[in-house]
């Protein structure tokens, strides 16, 4: 049973801004809905406004220009999978589009309903951080863009003022030598809520790692880089001991708890597991 | 007994339309969505009910004020213990006519104390579902927590907290043969190990609902989903209204897996409607249907076997201990299965078996496919594999020299009257495997083996009958009648397929009215993998009666002799010159207008005994036994723990097929079913607080993570069922779980002893292997 709430439907960017910043925290924006909806059947959420997006034109698509590549808020996951582009700068995000949720879920799922839900194993967001994306929110006091990796500030807390809205997420299109991947620990392989999510995205040059970004999903409030990790990496031949050296580093910055899906230490020697692994593939992908 | 004296061939048989994989009559409606289910009933002027749920297992109830609940505009009824002090439900076996029920009645709402959480404290009745719900959130309750038990073996002990009875076990099973100390002092090596098996929740499709009203001869009627519509003896003992004033309708089940074969919202629907005199739906959410109905039992089983150097078992000693939850609803039955199949289908002339099942606060456990035998199964197969490891023998070779043969006594010393092809199964299923994938790095290959024994049939001493009618029209098709309830399996069309093949007609020529407690012939539960056995033949009976009374003026019309007829494809001829021929139609028209018999009601009887010998557990305790074999091929992450079934073979003796597509679908799906069960299905409670309520949580295998399931289906043509049918319900799943926990074990070189076997239950295992 849904509690009463109105139902505000926008025609334009203006004026879901509009009735945003009239609203505040009172409104609830709708993209997908796969969160939002099973949050207010079980009454978690008692807005006093769902604001649906779905008629705002121009909040869907996928552009790659000047050297960036952005994403409307409503491009969908099932959007990732068929573009070209996504495959080309964020291998990482389709191998993560790719085992998210069940494929009803994936055509009407958004990368910004993934980001703006908050949860630390929501599965595009390791691979976003992996490829330095950041979020623009909009209001009607302009636009800005928070790094992704400074959008969290604690569990189920972000950067987001109540009366903004996502209206893109964009990042730089990697460099040739470049190796992104990512890979989700699970109890299934369908339609399941992640243990461990690990990104990795890895530049080589001149047999020396010059870009070292590692992000993993469900072992924090947030989905969180692993910067110790990284800065064990970045600058220095990637030799097995040094990426051993590195996986442990990430096991060691992480702060997984017990859930019903695993325990805090499972979860952790898994992050040393998956972060050399992923580390080691990307090495032998560009060598 | 020797070999020839088992029903072990019926050679030269020629079926016209059994065996095939005939479209069920019961497929086009529902790839349509034209098929009804119980939810889809509706009646104007209808109320909706809600069940409001403690939220704590053991407590007692000090206040429940629904005095605001009540004063809510559209809200018309509210219960409470109050309201029917004197009504309880029985949760013992139904139908059952060969011993005294045992004394298990229980509340129907909660009087004083809470047992399990969730458990029933009021009923509402409101005009709309949100009325009902905002009812629901209005009703006061307040419940002092006490002490709770939530460890069978806890609850064994002294001063534990008694949540049945005065102990709390709530049945003890004993099985004893030959002499156990000299099997042991025979035996070169002794393997002691536990299993331990998990609660397990059905997660049909479709979670419980009916409608109830009372109709123009002031009979309470209940439309519901369910597995059994003789529940509604209970169901009218609760309610105290004669039998005949309440009648059960069922509706094509989405699922039963023994989950809906308790009495679930019948009695609710049966009160509310009783009170209101109005009709009244009740749908549970998934969340109340986890909280609804009871679960698989987890069961600890200690096994200690005996063997000899060259591989045989000379004696098994077995300690069970399972959990039934807070009431006892079937649990004594379940446990019985799991101490007469605690051998499995080996031969063992040493045993001693000791099973019991304790009360606690936890979620009652009741009836789940496999019904104790499943369990027994887990722990024996993987304890196969143990022994033959200990001796260094292979482990299919380790199996051969024990398997029981056909004309073997099984544990209770009874010997099954069908074929016993374990061998068979095992070989096949075990060769379907074909070349082994290599391992590579970190993923490891493993492959395991398990045979099964499972009975179809329930058990002897419930004196189980079924009852079918047939008939046939003017226009030669046929009317089938019987109380049998269909639960997805395909129970209806295979009696319209037994009755076509018999009658000679065409499958769309025969229609199946089923599931009425009071217009349908009782036909008996859908559970036990009997629905088949035991309808099947009671339909065979009757279409055999009416075809034989057909013949015979088949025979002089045709100017032949009765044996002489045959019918086929609504054509009736002289089987050595075809050319003598008619319609069936034409022929049922003559005889009707001589007024013979067109129909008959006949009954079937399973073999009526007494029970086990309470001391040995020597008797018979089923009809029969189906046999079969697992084979399954994994990869298993070392590093991660993560499991892929690569390769997934079922051989089963069916006996004979009735639809083979229906057949190969309860294959598919009981290895989906024994798949979750061993890797990834885990109900967590905390405190009997279910903490995984929802299928976010509650995992089972998607498309995504099941293999290629192939098939192979035996037809030994032995068992008890319609031309020599086995059941194939239950037998389908009993070998998945140990066939997995097998072939993780081969791979990775230690054992798990723990279902589900988690990835970090493997983990775990590989870190203490690793040390």
């Amino acid at each position: 049973m849904y509690g009463e709430f109105d139902l505000t439907l926008p025609q334009t960017l203006q004026e879901a801004v509009k009735a945003l910043n009239a609203a505040g925290k009172d409104a609830v924006p709708l993209a997908g809905g796969t969160n939002v909806l099973i949050d207010l059947r079980s009454q978690r959420l008692v807005p006093k406004q769902i604001m649906d997006l779905g008629r705002v034109p121009g909040l869907r698509g996928i552009v790659v220009e000047g050297g960036r590549v952005t994403l409307g808020a409503r491009t969908t996951v099932s959007d990732l999978l068929a573009s070209p582009d996504i495959a080309r700068c964020g291998p990482a995000l389709v191998q993560a589009a790719t085992v998210f949720a069940g494929q009803m879920v994936r055509n009407t799922a958004t990368v910004a309903g993934n980001i703006a839900c908050g949860s630390p194993a929501a599965d595009l967001v390791p691979p976003l951080l992996s490829l330095d994306a950041e979020v623009t929110l909009t209001s009607t006091r302009g636009s800005r863009t928070v790094a992704l990796c400074d959008y969290y500030t604690g569990y189920k807390a972000d950067a987001r003022a109540p009366d903004e809205l996502i209206t893109a997420i964009s990042w730089p299109v990697p460099e040739a030598n470049t190796f992104g991947t990512f890979y989700k620990l699970a109890r299934r392989k369908g339609d399941a809520i992640t243990v461990n999510g690990v990104a990795v995205s890895i530049g080589i040059s001149d047999g020396r790692c010059v870009r070292a970004r590692i992000a993993l999903g469900s072992v924090a409030p947030i989905p969180m880089r692993a910067c110790n990790a990284e800065s064990l990496l970045e600058g220095q031949v990637l030799t097995p001991e040094r990426i051993a050296a590195a996986a442990k580093a990430a096991a060691e910055e992480c702060s997984p708890i017990d859930d019903v899906r695993a325990t805090g230490a499972y979860r952790r020697r898994m992050v040393e597991v998956l972060v050399a692994r992923l580390v080691e593939n990307a090495v032998q992908a560009m060598t | 007994m020797t070999v020839s004296d088992v029903n072990e061939t019926q050679p030269n048989l020629r079926f016209s339309q059994i065996g095939k994989p005939l479209t069920r009559t019961d497929s086009p409606g529902k790839a349509t969505g034209r098929t009804p289910y119980a939810g889809d009933y509706v009646m104007p002027g209808m109320l909706h009910a809600k069940v409001v749920r403690a939220d704590i297992a053991s407590a007692r109830l000090k206040r429940l004020d629904v005095s605001k609940a009540r004063a809510l505009p559209g809200v018309v009824c509210v219960l409470t213990a109050q309201d029917m002090p004197d009504r309880t439900i029985a949760t013992d076996i139904p139908g059952q006519t060969g011993r005294a029920k045992l004394k298990t009645d229980q509340q129907i709402l909660v009087k004083e104390r809470v047992r399990y959480f969730g458990e029933p404290l009021a009923l509402i009745a409101a005009e709309t579902p949100d009325i009902a719900e905002q009812a629901r959130r209005l009703i006061e309750f307040e419940l002092e927590p006490i002490p709770g038990v939530y460890d069978p073996e806890e609850a064994m002990k002294p001063g534990a907290p008694i949540v049945q009875g005065t102990d709390n076990i709530v049945a003890t099973h004993k099985i004893r043969k030959g002499d156990l100390e000299a099997g042991f002092a025979a035996a070169d090596v002794i393997i002691e190990n536990t299993y331990i098996t998990p609660f397990q929740e059905h997660a049909f499709l479709e979670p419980e609902v009916g409608l109830a009203w009372i109709d123009e001869n002031e009979v309470i009627t209940i439309r519901v989903c369910t597995q059994v519509i003789e529940h509604f003896r209970a169901v009218a003992d609760a309610v105290g209204v004669p039998h005949n004033k309440l009648r059960v309708m069922g509706a094509m089940v989405g699922g039963g897996f023994g989950g809906k074969e308790d009495v679930t919202v019948e009695t609710y629907l049966a009160i509310l409607a009783q009170k209101t005199r109005k009709p009244v739906r009740l749908e549970f959410t998934r969340e109340d249907s986890f909280l609804g109905h009871g679960k698989r039992h987890p069961i600890k089983l200690k096994y200690r076997t005996g063997v000899t150097r060259d591989g045989k078992i000379t004696a098994l000693d077995v300690q069970v201990l399972a959990d039934a939850g807070a009431y006892v609803y079937l649990s004594p039955y379940v446990l019985l299965y799991c101490a007469v199949n605690a051998p499995g289908p080996y031969r063992v002339d040493n045993l001693n078996v000791f099973a019991q099942a304790v009360a606690t606060n936890n979620m009652f456990s009741s009836a789940f496919r496999g019904f104790g035998g499943i369990q027994a199964a887990a722990a024996y197969e993987q304890q196969m594999d143990e022994a033959a490891n200990a001796i260094g023998m292979d482990r299919i070779e380790f199996r051969r020299r024990n398997y029981l043969k056909t004309g073997d006594p099984i544990s209770t010393g009874f010997v099954p009257p069908s074929a016993i092809w374990t061998e068979k199964c095992v070989d096949l299923a075990w060769q379907a495997l074909g070349e082994p994938t290599p391992s590579k790095g970190p993923i490891k290959i493993g492959r395991g083996i398990a045979a099964s024994q499972q009975s179809y049939g329930r058990l002897t001493f419930l004196h189980d009958t079924s009852e079918a009618w047939v008939g046939i029209e003017m226009d030669g098709t046929v009317t089938v009648r019987s109380g049998v309830t269909d639960i997805g399996a395909g129970q209806a069309s295979s009696l319209a397929q037994i009755a076509a093949e018999i009658i000679g007609v065409t499958l769309p020529n025969v229609n199946v009215y089923n599931s009425d407690s009071q217009v349908t012939p009782l036909a008996g539960t859908s559970t036990a993998s009997r629905a088949l056995y035991m309808t099947g033949n009671a339909a065979r009976l009757a279409a055999q009666a009416v075809r034989d009374r057909l013949a015979v003026v088949a025979a002089e019309l045709l100017k032949a002799e009765p044996a002489q007829i045959s019918m086929e494809f609504n054509q009736v001829f002289v089987t050595d010159d075809p050319s003598r021929a008619m319609d069936i139609a034409d022929l049922v028209k003559v005889c009707a207008s001589r007024g013979v018999h067109r129909s008959e009601l006949a009954i079937f009887r399973a073999p009526f005994t007494d029970v086990l010998d309470p001391e040995t557990g020597q008797g018979q305790a089923h009809p029969d036994y189906a046999y079969g074999a697992q084979a399954i091929e994994v990869a298993v992450d070392i590093e991660t723990g993560e499991v892929t079934v690569l390769k997934c073979i079922a051989a089963h003796d069916v006996g004979q097929c009735i639809n083979r597509a229906a057949v190969d679908g309860q294959i598919h799906g009981g290895t989906q079913n024994g798949l979750g069960y061993a890797l990834s299905e885990e109900m967590l409670y905390k405190e009997g607080r279910l903490i995984t309520p929802s299928f976010s949580e509650y995992l089972m295998p998607t498309a995504m993570d099941m293999p290629h399931v192939e098939t192979i289906i035996l037809e030994s043509r032995s068992g008890l069922g319609p031309f020599g049918a086995k059941g194939i319900g239950e037998p389908a799943m009993t070998p998945v779980a140990p066939a997995v926990a097998n072939a993780i074990a081969d791979a990775i070189g230690v054992r798990v002893f723990e279902m589900p076997i988690t990835p970090e239950r493997i983990w775990r295992a590989l870190e203490a292997a690793r040390g």
